[in-house]
């Protein structure tokens, strides 16, 4: 083991030997499943009828990015034994609570490519352009952290510099995902998993007893404040839980990455698929974390400083040149998986939303479309390394964006149900929550004296929406009343002038209240009735071309030359 | 939460990932199977 303050590195030949084993790896896959001409809605969804195993799989993949590792392992070093919970728990929520209403969206929209796709067939173009922009902000933020994360982790654990490991990683992403699109994306999800839970598995156990196992617990305890050493800490909690609870369903509507899997599987295994990717996600992010919690007892500071430096630094300390290669692959793995998601998503918002139903869907040519796609993925990696060398601070781009999703998550649920709900009603709840929130949030107004009430008033609404909203998905419309209503009054006496001091918080909890409010009473009197089999005509497929596979186009190239002699 | 409780709960963690793993692996070659039973591709 190296003195505490060096850490093991790889050599530049075993981390490109590793990068090619991997990116070779994953390059191959994508090949063997290769058409020459590719059908444009496989591009987009794999014709939505992809089984558990390969649905799953991605599904946990794509959710488990280098970030969420970095962030849990930040939390458990920040937060103590509760940290990792607060963190990794509530993020595998995102995967549970989106399902119900998953469903509900196959349903009336089986053969559709994005939830903007749908948004575009119940409201019209304001409300796609709305939803899609926010998607893809969501994924050019992600496709950038996870080129940060890989030119990092490379730039440390070998002697290349992080230039070349983001030139590296961004290459080795496009290259597997750029001709078969979300097939390639997902297939290689699965391999991908694989060495990342697998990694898991044995790096977590292994670093804990090197570390010196359950004796760290007794010589480490002083170092952990009496609220890191409580399973139960308030601090834990308002700081890292609550505003990750806020997030929950803000993130799963946002994303295009989730709603890309929800019309890809088989419409019956959309709950297996589901269940499955929360227990793999939460087990994979909270277990990883527990090594920043390890940190914490070991008395451990940080590499230069920076708590993003955590897993590396410990892997790199407490594990031998195998078992380091293995968590390096384990942290590519990670951010791969989630880069080519980003990708995908990128291209199919770009081919359905802007193009295929600006086109017209029956005008919209598939080739055309297929080129549009590929070119994105180009341009999306482009702008990925160009955001990755400059110098915002992109994850914490990434949670204010997070928190912005929350304006949308009453009007995008109550369209797919409501139909009263009007184009004019979604628009201005919105943008009204927008409004309220940018000021809260980046404390544009004093949180004092009447203000402060409103806002508190309307953050305890926005508390009763967030559970009544969770309780509609599993439970309909009646229980969700009672819960929503039942939240508000009990959250009441302990929030108020209490909630102030947590202005994230706040805001994320006032967009959901302002949106809520704004759409329900602009929409309670609001004589429509729309008819959701619309939806259905609108969002059909684009490309009724077979696929021709490299192998069969040979085989009917033969056919035709011995039909010709 | 004591000694053996904190072990539990830092170990319980890779034990549940290699429950997931499995359950994910035996579903993806029973896809795999299925569709080469077809003469299908798996995606």
């Amino acid at each position: 083991m190296p003195p505490a303050n060096e850490i093991l590195q790889l050599g530049t030949v075993t981390v490109i030997v590793l990068l090619l084993v991997f990116y070779g790896g994953t390059m191959w896959m994508s090949v063997a499943i290769s058409k020459r001409k590719e059908n444009a809605d496989n591009y987009m969804t794999a014709g939505g009828k992809i089984g558990f195993g390969v649905s799953a799989a991605s599904m946990t993949a794509t959710w488990i990015w280098a970030s969420s590792m970095y962030a849990s392992a930040t939390a458990g070093y920040t937060y103590g034994i509760s940290g990792p919970i607060h963190y990794g728990l509530w993020g595998a929520l995102m995967i549970l609570f989106i399902y119900p209403f998953g469903r509900r969206i196959r349903k009336v929209a089986p053969k559709a490519h994005t939830l903007a796709e749908v948004m575009y067939a119940r409201h019209g173009r304001s409300s796609q352009l709305m939803l899609a922009g926010s998607n893809v902000v969501g994924s050019v933020i992600s496709l950038t952290s996870n080129f940060i994360a890989g030119g990092a982790l490379i730039a440390m654990l070998s002697p290349l510099n992080f230039g070349t490991g983001i030139l590296i990683i961004a290459g080795g992403v496009l290259l597997y995902t750029l001709w078969s699109g979300f097939r390639a994306s997902v297939l290689t999800d699965f391999a991908q998993v694989m060495a990342m839970l697998g990694a898991a598995a044995i790096i977590i156990p292994v670093i804990f007893f090197t570390a010196g196992g359950p004796s760290m617990f007794v010589d480490g305890a002083s170092n952990l404040t009496p609220a890191q050493g409580n399973f139960f800490s308030s601090e834990a909690f308002m700081n890292q839980g609550a505003p990750y609870i806020a997030a929950v369903l803000a993130y799963a509507i946002g994303n295009q990455t989730i709603a890309q899997r929800l019309f890809a599987v088989r419409e019956n295994l959309i709950k297996p698929t589901f269940v499955t990717a929360t227990v793999g996600y939460g087990a994979t992010v909270i277990g990883i974390g527990m090594v920043g919690v390890m940190a914490l007892y070991l008395g451990i500071s940080p590499l230069d400083g920076d708590v993003n430096n955590l897993i590396p630094q410990m892997a790199g300390t407490f594990l031998g040149p195998v078992l380091l290669g293995l968590a390096f692959l384990m942290i590519i793995g990670s951010l791969s998986s989630t880069a080519d998601s980003d990708l995908s998503a990128l291209s199919s918002i770009v081919m359905s939303d802007i193009y295929g139903q600006g086109k017209g869907r029956k005008r919209a040519n598939p080739k055309t479309m297929l080129l549009i796609g590929r070119i994105t993925m180009i341009v999306a990696t482009a702008a990925g390394l160009f955001f990755a060398t400059s110098q915002f601070n992109i994850l914490d781009l990434l949670v204010f964006v997070g928190a912005l999703w929350g304006c949308l998550v009453f009007p995008v649920i109550a369209s797919f149900y409501w139909k009263k709900v009007t184009n004019m009603a979604f628009t201005v709840s919105v943008i009204a929550a927008l409004v309220v929130f940018l000021p809260v949030r980046f404390e544009l107004i004093p949180m004092e004296g009447a203000i402060a009430w409103a806002i508190e008033v309307l953050a305890i609404v926005g508390v009763g929406v967030v559970l009544g909203i969770m309780a509609f998905g599993f439970f309909g419309l009646k229980t969700a009343v009672v819960v929503g209503i039942v939240t508000t009054v009990g959250v009441s006496p302990f929030a108020l002038d209490y909630l102030r001091d947590y202005t994230v918080l706040s805001a994320s909890l006032v967009a959901y209240s302002v949106s809520f409010l704004v759409c329900y009473f602009m929409s309670f009197k609001s004589k429509q009735n729309f008819d959701f089999n619309i939806i259905k005509s609108v969002t059909g497929t684009f490309d009724n071309r077979a696929a021709t596979s490299s192998a069969a186009a040979g085989a009917t190239t033969a056919v035709n030359q011995k039909d010709k002699e | 939460m004591g000694v053996i409780g904190l072990t539990v709960y830092f170990l319980m963690w890779p034990v549940l990932v290699g429950a997931t793993l499995f359950v994910i692996a035996r579903g993806f070659f029973k896809d795999w199977r299925e569709a080469r039973k077809n003469g299908e591709s798996i995606i």
